[in-house]
């Protein structure tokens, strides 16, 4: 006997069997495809995320001495090198400010030099307060806190070699974001992630240079803000770095930088070999970008597991698609056995046989996956595959995803396969294997899960992910794999739990009185008809549920991930749009921003003021606006609720609520008068006087520990200054900074949530789940209908005999197609209520995964009806589709032949 | 008298694929009288089975007119062609055609369910008919617990419940031994005889042809001169 030439007609002659099986096969392995590609995908997301917060992606530190003009032409002259920027640093041993006959003094810090179009190529040291000045200096909020510096006063800076330098402050610099530059440059201090310096003031090239010029060669910092900063004993003891620093700050092109961040971090290596080895004696490279994707790589890894996780489901249920379509042709597989076994074939061979053919059509069907999950992954996410090296990644993904579909696949056919060879052998007819229950039945190993699901939930729920700061400060995640134990347990069980107790329901026939209501004879012949298939109708019952619940619950997922994500953004931004006036505005402005798209506008102050001699963010509102545009929740007052804390403020306008530290600093209580010095339009700095109203702990806008709340309209006419900072806005559809901001014209500047919830989402959260998800309940929606489709089918091809039974002793098209439609609607009712159920409860476990991503956590899932609702309307056009198939083969039965049949 | 069924060069042709069109029913004339009892004999693949289909209205014609009961089967439509079959014929199959997920009972009574009859009425009268074909309690019996003459005795019984004025057989006795061939013969010929109706037993055994009142036989689809001279 000739296996291959047998399993080649086997195909040939089960043609629709094999096709069946096939696409099965070729859902699972398009699926697996697509998110394999997707894990590729996302790893250029998360590479890009990782860079695009960066200032600089690299600095080039120049030896003492070093032409600095002939060092940049080297650097420009690479292919990699997009831009410079000068920088150069001179550490400072203390500063001190004698004022009013009083002297403050504080340590060391960094005095750095930097060219004029520093701030708009790199982004940083924006201007709080004040101006730039030629030949002064701003100061960071830490050196004036400390000196209790305010614009116009002249600190006096200790140079090394014992030199002093008296430098006029001209305002305050944000230097939030500059750590990476400010803080130590080699490989020893950063690997102990030693603290850059806070206290910084920023001047211009010229005035670094003779400053620089006052230090003797080789001097170093006495304490620059490393080893002794990081309060570890065991710190190995570092060599001090020079008191001047020359730079050349970098930026690369990310065109040519590879997607995957571990293929990133070697080009950039390769990239600073060869600047050292061209500028060798000259330049040394801290690769910035290299050190910002060290963690980027452990996060993709688990992003990945997490979209595995997600997709985990749908290939599941693909073969078991498959493997019911195995089942499906039980009846034909025995009739060919038998064939066979009356020709000679021995039982090895028809094994042989049988599993050969199997193989063939996985491997078939897994091929042509692999190459629509590839169309697919190109449709939905093409843009962000094309620089993840797509080919090496297709060709592994495509090795990857053939191999175990094939591999799964076949095992997944196997045992029913085994079973109907089994019971040819013994009957004929009479299904083995289903005499007594299955081994998890009996072991109840589905009760076992779903009870386990539950303690691991209560054990471990909420602890899942936990966000930390890396040494260079970018937000990052860990991975606890017990995130994911609860969802698989109760995907199980709960997947076991509800084929045992569909078989049980369905075989006592309670249904048959209501389908014969319902559907007249052809309904009471499918309710008697569903009894004795128990099993089948369960097994679909079972297949449509979990295509129904895997949408539902990555829907619900993918709904709180984008809803968290959203409120972190609105927390930050403070409303759905912020406008920025480019030019001195009052709060009339807010007129101007309401309009089309925008329903309520909202002034705000946001001014660097003095509690004391400590320069802190006073935020001034109007109370009366601001709750219409922005969330103001309870949980940010102490003591008061958040419409109390806007009552107070607007019917007692010179209260002002204080952040905790401030009230514990100065020991003030609610109604203690407290004087702040805020900068009139001048920058003169005016007294005003204040009346605490309550404790503030978090706010819009203001992410910080201190601040202060307080009503615009009362400090606009303590200081004489109306202007404004910005506007908050809420909008009346999706919130867009493009249409606001064409309405507006060149004076403002606007942006809306979107953009602030991609500038804040860490390496792992800046990926969009959304095309996944479009991927996963796609399959989902396609894996219900083609399951329910060859559920019914496989039944008419069953009962071929019977329906042309009843239709020749007199059942009408109409009755004979109620009969179809009976069995549809209870497979799909039952399917999609249970399928709905589960997925809920997945859902909810599945939030465990999402504690700790977003701060504040979610409290309950966010269930998108609107989205649930589609896809259950997708699925009943599948079980239509469905249902109309099996109508039409049924049409087509010949009757005459049919009954002929033995 | 007016024929109960009458063929008037009733044609019916396959077209298989790759292969010459076969005529399995090659113009026939016939005509069945009321309460008559007509076998119709002929070797495998004479178009027996195929003519039957066309009587019961099952399939139809391609050429020439087929007429039951005053009603011309290509006129009506699948829904009055099935209620036709329901009110006025039983049929009878070699593979007895029964439903293996109801009981022997509930087989008997798909006519009557299918008809909309009460649960009540219709498994009453099945356990009657049960009685007449001498399967008394066998209404809540499963199909795979009968024997082959017990199979073929439920088949009788549906076909007879709604009390037919045709009986359409298609070879219901050959897969039974000759005992249990004999009983279910007497039973068709019995309740053609007492309730009036017509009887078309298809049939390759002369023995059981030879009961009925006029044996007819087909050869290529044909209704062969001898055959029609019966």
């Amino acid at each position: 006997m000739n296996i291959g030439v047998h399993i080649w007609q086997l195909m040939n002659r089960e043609r629709r069997r094999t096709l069946a099986a096939a696409a099965g096969v070729a859902i699972a392995a398009a699926l697996m495809m697509s998110v394999v590609l997707f894990g590729s995908a996302s790893g250029t997301t998360v590479t890009r995320r990782a860079l695009a917060d960066l200032p600089v992606d690299g600095q080039a530190i120049l030896a003492p001495g070093a032409d600095s003009a002939a060092a940049t032409a080297l650097l420009v002259a690479d292919p990699t090198v997009r831009s410079t920027q000068p920088f150069d640093v001179v550490h400072f041993d203390g500063a001190t400010l004698s004022k009013a006959g009083s002297a403050t003094q504080t340590s060391s810090g960094v005095l750095v030099g930097v060219g004029p179009g520093f701030q708009d190529s790199t982004g940083l040291f924006s201007l709080s307060a004040g101006r730039i000045v030629p030949g002064q200096i701003v100061v960071s909020r830490d050196l004036a806190t400390n000196l209790g510096l305010t614009p116009g006063d002249s600190a006096r800076f200790l140079l090394a070699g014992g030199q002093s330098a008296d430098l006029v402050v001209s305002g305050i610099v944000d230097i939030t974001g500059a750590d990476l530059i400010l803080g130590p440059v080699d490989e020893a201090h950063r690997a102990i992630a030693a603290n850059p310096p806070v206290n910084v003031a920023v001047t211009d090239l010229t005035t670094l240079a003779k400053l620089a010029g006052q230090i003797p060669a080789g001097a170093v910092a006495s304490d620059p803000a490393a080893g002794a900063n990081t309060g570890n004993s065991a710190s190995p003891v570092l060599a001090p770095e020079p008191a001047v620093l020359h730079e050349i700050l970098l930026r690369y092109d990310d065109a040519q930088l590879p997607g995957n961040p571990g293929d990133a971090k070697v080009w950039l290596d390769g990239v600073r070999r060869r600047i050292e080895r061209v500028g060798a004696g000259t330049i040394t490279i801290a690769d910035d970008a290299s050190a910002s994707l060290e963690p980027v790589a452990a996060d993709l890894a688990w992003g990945q597991v997490l979209f595995v996780f997600l997709a985990l489901p749908g290939v599941a249920l693909a073969l078991a698609l498959s493997r019911f379509a195995a089942e499906s042709s039980a009846e034909a597989t025995r009739g060919y056995a038998s064939l066979l076994r009356a020709r000679g074939a021995s039982q090895r061979q028809l094994v042989s046989l049988f599993l050969g053919t199997t193989t063939l059509t996985a491997v078939l069907g897994a091929v042509i996956g692999a190459i629509v999950g590839t169309g697919l992954a190109f449709l939905v996410f093409g843009s962000e595959l094309g620089a993840a090296n797509p080919l090496v990644t297709i060709l592994g993904g495509f090795a990857l995803t053939v191999l175990l579909t094939t591999l799964l696949a076949t095992l997944a056919a196997a045992q029913p396969l085994r079973d109907q060879l089994r019971a040819e052998l013994v009957s004929g007819r009479q299904e083995l294997g289903r005499l007594r229950p299955p081994l998890w039945q009996r072991l109840y190993l589905d009760l076992l899960a779903l009870v386990a699901a539950g303690a691991v939930f209560w054990l471990v729920g909420g602890s899942g992910v936990h966000p930390v700061l890396n040494a260079e400060g970018n937000p990052t995640v860990t991975l606890a794999l017990t995130s994911f134990v609860a969802p698989f347990l109760l995907w199980i069980g709960g997947t076991l739990f509800l084929l045992r107790l569909t078989v049980r329901l369905l075989s006592r026939g309670p249904l048959t009185p209501l389908l014969e209501r319902l559907f007249g004879p052809g309904g009471d012949v499918a309710g008697r008809s569903l009894v004795s298939r128990a099993g089948a109708a369960s097994r679909a019952i079972v297949l449509l549920a979990l295509a129904v619940s895997f949408a539902t619950s990555t829907l619900t997922f993918e709904a709180t991930y984008r809803q968290q994500q959203r409120v972190d953004a609105g927390l930050t931004l403070g409303a759905d749009l912020k406008a920025v006036p480019t030019t001195v505005v009052d709060a009339s402005a807010a007129a101007t921003v309401t309009g089309p798209g925008v329903t309520v506008a909202s002034p705000f102050v946001d001014r660097v003021v003095y509690v004391g001699s400590e320069a802190q963010d006073l935020l001034a509102i109007d109370p009366t606006t601001l709750p219409h545009v922005a969330t103001l929740s309870d949980s940010f007052f102490q003591g008061t609720t958040a419409v109390g804390a806007m009552g107070a403020l607007a019917s007692q306008p010179d209260a002002i609520f204080v952040s905790a530290e401030t009230a514990k600093d100065y020991s003030i209580v609610p109604g203690d008068r407290i004087r702040i010095r805020i900068p009139d339009a001048h920058g003169q700095l005016r007294e005003v006087d204040f009346h605490m109203a309550g404790v503030a702990l978090e706010f819009p806008t203001a992410p910080k520990d201190a601040f202060l709340v307080a009503n615009l309209d009362y400090v606009a006419r303590q200081t004489g200054d109306p202007a404004i900072s910005f506007v908050l806005a809420a909008s009346s559809g999706d919130p867009s900074a493009a249409s606001l901001g064409q309405r507006l014209g060149s004076g403002w500047t606007v942006s809306d949530l979107g953009s602030v919830t991609a500038r804040l989402a860490n390496s792992v959260t800046s990926v969009d789940l959304g095309a996944l998800v479009t991927l996963d309940v796609g399959f989902a929606i396609l894996i219900a209908s083609v399951g329910v489709a060859l559920f019914l089918l496989a039944g008419l091809s069953e009962r071929k005999r019977e329906l042309a039974t009843l239709a020749a002793i007199g059942a009408d098209p109409a009755q004979l197609g109620a009969l179809v439609a009976a069995e549809t609607t209870v497979v799909g009712t039952a399917g999609t209520a249970a399928g709905i159920l589960t997925g809920g409860l997945v859902g909810v476990t599945l939030l465990g995964i999402l504690a700790g991503v977003f701060d504040p956590p979610a409290d309950v899932p966010n269930v998108p009806v609107a989205a649930v609702v589609a896809v259950i309307l997708a699925v009943i056009v599948g079980l239509l589709l469905a249902n109309v198939v099996a109508t039409r083969t049924m049409r087509r039965i010949d009757v005459l032949a049919a009954l002929r049949e033995r | 008298m007016i024929p109960l069924v009458l063929c008037v060069g009733a044609t019916r042709e396959f077209i298989r694929a790759g292969a010459a069109s076969v005529r399995a029913v090659d113009r026939v004339d016939l005509d069945i009288a009321p309460g008559e009892f007509v076998a119709i004999e002929g070797p495998s693949g004479s178009g027996k089975s195929t003519l039957l289909g066309l009587l019961a209205g099952i399939d139809q014609a391609d050429g020439g007119s087929v007429t039951v009961l005053g009603h011309d089967i290509a006129r009506l439509s699948p829904t009055e062609r099935a209620r036709l079959r329901r009110s006025a014929m039983g049929v009878v199959f070699q593979a007895f055609g029964l439903v293996d997920s109801l009981s022997a009972g509930e087989n008997v009574a798909l006519p009557l369910a299918l008809d909309g009859a009460s649960v009540a009425e219709r498994l009453g009268r099945a356990a009657d008919a049960l009685t007449e074909v001498g399967l008394d309690g066998f209404d809540t019996a499963r199909i795979d617990e009968l024997s082959g003459g017990e199979r073929q005795r439920v088949g009788v019984a549906r076909a007879l419940i709604a009390h037919p004025s045709l009986i359409l057989a298609d070879e219901p006795v050959g897969s039974l031994d000759d005992e249990n061939a004999s009983q279910v013969l007497d039973l068709l010929e019995a309740a053609s005889r007492a309730g009036g109706a017509s009887l078309v037993l298809v049939t390759h055994d002369p023995q059981s042809a030879a009961r009925a009142d006029r044996r007819v036989r087909m050869r290529d689809g044909r209704l062969t001169p001898e055959g029609i001279a019966t």
